[in-house]
């Protein structure tokens, strides 16, 4: 009787506790879970400004705690790509360069580890700019070939299919054997509260998990984070991101992302230029982002959307419910259930989706179930409100209709709903 | 003598280059040193490479000494632009013979704000925004209290609004020196060290420079003092807060500049032109950067309720010494340090008992006396206005670890002693026990 009180204050406790949050929805995706303790808050605060903080080539009197720009780098910020913690946007028409996206590049075979074996001359991705001294390696421009598909009322939609190339390239061409891979910068809120969903309870979902290199332990483990869930945690998923996107090292990966045969690049390699304190900082930040709370609960078309989400097979990949084991910011939230709509594992997507590059387990046609919380107000905040792994999708329309694979018959599905239960899918999609 | 030579070095490493063609060729880079934030940066570099599609615009991120390291550099470091919030840098620059001249089109670009000048006469460098500097207020908290809004400057010495306040620390928040210059300004250099001294003595101090908004955003302050910019981003974005311009503040200008040694000449003109055309003026009002055009025609597309400076009140705007404003703020870092800082707890106190003698001694001349002779000595500052504009006396101050650490110390002991009388008047106005 006495543990049944006590689990009841639990259940209850944790069922007051929010994990969303419902500020402006300008303001969706830079809030922090409530109740942060004032540690972790001022954690929070600290990261929040190391997120945003453009980092400079040293030395500096102005920012000596931010000098390690480089020597070869996509931007000088994490917010340069993730606005205003959302997602990318795809490249203008007018240049097609991808400037929230990087383009990741391998070749045939495997590392030492598994993971994919990086290009001998441009290494894991293709970083444009370089320090002085340093030439940028080229950029990655995108063109796209429109094309109509139709529905089954008779309506069309108009897709666009992209093309990679490349320009400019610094260091030699590619090469035929190259694997590409183009990535849009995703959103990086409620990231901390999928890292606290135990590993088994993913495990228990209806698609594969990708096992992955874990730098830290050193130990084959359950990649949950990135496009293809090819990251153990955020820790590493931060820390990877530093040193390919801005060129900045870490104790985890302290060396810089230059070929052996990039001399002046590799004489820029010292030594680690992110602190722990500071990657610290930032993890506790992107940890305690929350996801915005849904909206338009009690609208009709939402409720009938739900249903269709659940009946044309949606929530097989977006799985929509998932609990909260351990976490640490705030106890408070242990044993919550959340709505991410993912099950943070690959599903084949299809020849029309595929890069054609394996990431550890991930095979060319995978991809993760993105999460879909905050889908309404993609593009509310300044934000990109491109959708699908590349930013292809301008609709969400588009996006189901580019589903394939394993997905194919929700997409099929969809095309064959009359027009007012399509509209009201995507009411569905935008209460999100 | 020494800025001759220093001229004459500049523009050896510098390699003018002739006149301007008329756009930006194909397949170049054009490098532009800033210290404006990414939101903004990136925003202008979509923007302008879409309008330029063979143009692409690398950032290099230098704030305010760094960037003069690096376009001391040879060639200056490679940059074609200088593009930044930083008035004295661009004076300092452009007396070093760091700049081109660039053409604007007047008509459209006055170069002044009211008697105020923006930009360089001679046209080596252009005002790109203007930042107001003022209060931010959490109206409705504000009414809850039963406060109105302040209007001057002075009115946040009331008593009123004690324990409301949050105001930045001028030696961590970079904003916050130009702010409080602007305050002495106003109101002169004794009589205003002694404001912000009453107003600064139950604030709570900040050391970054969005905390200010945040903490009225928060409501753990219903005012602040604050730059613009920050309080309009919160507003825009759902914040229940308004940004007041008191009567006699400023709008400082950032600028833009082609380096002298651009090799990219036609580039960087097509880039600074896209920053001072109205479509370039009109991105920094856009809801996370809401800052103000230095073109007046640009606020056609303000958002609503949005200030424009150049329709303000003649009664708002100071006639700011940019002159002698631009050399100041590491003096004015390093008395605020040692006059609100240091001892902040103990001054609290002293302004405590100040004002609530004043309300016990109200209509007792001799008592009311006595306690402005206690407020000077408690907002005393050991530095002369003369001497704080005097170019060379404000140039011992440049870099905190040359000072003379005698002067700081004298400097020190001068505030306490007065502090220390303070203290005895007001104690001598109390009952004996």
């Amino acid at each position: 009787m006495k543990r049944f009180g006590v689990l009841l204050c639990a259940v209850l406790l944790a069922g007051a506790a929010r994990y969303e949050t419902s500020g402006p929805d300008t303001e969706a995706f830079i809030q922090p879970v409530e109740g942060l303790d004032g540690e972790h808050a001022a954690s929070f605060r600290q990261g929040s400004g190391i997120f945003r903080q453009a980092w400079v080539i040293g030395p500096s009197q102005d920012h000596p705690d931010f000098i390690g720009l480089g020597p070869l780098y996509n931007r000088l910020s994490c917010i340069a790509c993730h606005v205003k913690n959302g997602r990318g946007a795809a490249p203008d028409r007018e240049n097609g360069v991808a400037r929230t996206m990087a383009a990741r590049l391998s070749v045939e075979g495997r590392d030492a580890h598994g993971g994919p074996r990086v290009h001998p001359e441009y290494g894991a991705q293709l970083n444009p700019e370089g320090v002085p001294g340093v030439a940028g390696e080229g950029q990655a421009v995108v063109e796209y070939a429109e094309f109509d598909v139709a529905l089954s009322d008779g309506a069309t939609v108009r897709l666009r299919r992209p093309t990679l190339s490349f320009r400019n390239l610094a260091y030699g061409p590619l090469g035929p054997e190259t694997k590409t891979s183009l990535r849009n910068a995703p959103p990086v809120f409620g990231l901390g509260l999928l890292e606290a969903v135990t590993e088994s309870e993913i495990l228990a979902g209806k698609g594969r998990p990708n096992f992955v290199f874990s730098v830290e332990t050193g130990q084959r483990t359950l990649g949950r984070f990135g496009l293809k869930a090819n990251q153990p945690n955020l820790k590493q998923q931060i820390a990877n991101a530093f040193v390919e996107d801005i060129g900045v090292t870490s104790s985890l990966f302290p060396v810089e992302s230059c070929a052996p045969s990039h001399s002046e690049c590799r004489r820029g390699a010292s030594t680690p230029e992110l602190t722990d304190a500071q990657l610290d900082a930032v993890v506790a930040y992107i940890r305690a982002l929350a996801p915005p709370a849904r909206r338009d609960l009690e609208n009709p078309r939402v409720k009938d959307g739900d249903v269709l989400f659940h009946e044309i097979g949606c929530s097989n990949c977006h799985r929509d419910a998932l609990h909260v084991a351990d976490f640490s910011l705030q106890p408070a939230l242990n044993g919550v259930e959340i709505h991410p709509y993912t099950d943070l594992l690959l599903h084949d997507m299809g020849d029309g989706l595929a890069d054609g590059r394996d990431d550890f387990e991930a095979g060319p046609r995978d991809w993760r179930t993105p999460p879909l919380w905050g889908l309404g107000l993609a593009g509310k905040g300044g934000d990109g409100a491109d959708f699908l792994h590349d930013g292809r999708a301008r609709t969400l329309v588009e996006a189901i209709l580019w589903h394939g694979g394993e997905a194919q018959s929700s997409a099929d599905a969809f095309r064959n709903l009359p027009e007012p239960q399509r509209d009201a899918l995507l009411a569905f999609l935008n209460s999100l | 003598m020494i800025r001759a030579v220093a001229v004459a070095a500049f523009a050896s490493l510098f390699s003018i280059l002739g006149a301007a063609p008329s756009g930006a060729s194909a397949n170049e880079t054009i490098v532009v040193v800033t210290s404006f934030p990414e939101e903004l940066t990136t925003r202008y570099e979509r923007e302008f490479e879409r309008n330029h599609p063979q143009s692409h615009v690398r950032f290099i991120w230098k704030q305010s000494r760094d960037a003069l390291a690096e376009l001391a550099k040879p060639e200056q470091g490679g940059a074609d632009v200088y593009w930044a919030p930083a008035p004295a840098n661009f004076a300092h620059l452009r007396d070093r013979g760091a700049f081109r001249k660039i053409t604007v089109d007047r008509a459209v670009l006055p170069g002044r704000l009211g008697q105020q000048q923006l930009s360089d006469p001679a046209g080596l460098y252009e005002a790109y925004d203007v930042a107001g500097y003022g209060i931010v207020a959490n109206p409705s908290a504000l009414a809850a209290a039963g406060l109105s809004l302040p209007r001057r400057w002075r009115d946040l010495a009331s008593p009123e609004y004690a324990r409301q306040l949050a105001m930045p620390i001028a030696s961590k928040v970079g904003f916050s020196p130009a702010l409080y210059d602007i305050l002495l300004q106003s109101e002169g250099w004794d009589a205003g060290w002694r404001l912000l001294g009453e107003i600064a003595g139950e604030a709570t101090l900040l050391d970054s420079g969005f905390a200010p908004t945040a903490s009225v955003r928060e409501g753990k302050a219903a005012l602040a003092l604050t730059i613009d910019f920050f309080a309009e981003i919160a507003k825009a974005n759902g914040a229940a807060v308004e940004m007041i311009y008191p009567q006699r503040t400023a709008f400082l200008p950032a600028h833009v500049a082609m380096t002298a040694a651009s090799k990219h000449v036609a580039g960087a003109q097509a880039f600074i032109d896209f920053l001072l055309s109205t479509e370039g003026q009109r991105l920094m009002m856009e809801r996370d950067s809401r800052r103000h055009p230095a073109r007046p025609d640009a606020y056609q597309s303000a958002p609503q309720g949005f200030a424009n400076p150049f329709a303000l009140p003649a009664s708002t705007i100071l006639d700011y010494d940019s002159e002698v404003g631009r050399r100041r703020p590491p003096l004015i870092a390093l008395l605020f340090d040692l006059a609100i800082v240091e001892g902040h707890a103990e001054s609290a106190e002293l302004w405590r008992k100040i004002h609530d003698a004043e309300k016990q001694f109200a209509g007792n001349a001799k008592a009311i006396a006595a306690l402005g002779e206690a407020k000077r000595l408690a907002g005393f500052i050991p530095v002369s206005e003369s001497d704080a504009r005097a170019t060379a006396f404000l140039e011992r101050f440049l870099r905190r670890d040359a000072i003379d650490p005698q002067q700081i110390a004298q400097w020190r002991e001068e505030i306490g002693a007065a502090r220390r009388q303070a203290r005895e008047l007001v104690k001598s106005l109390e009952p004996a026990p």
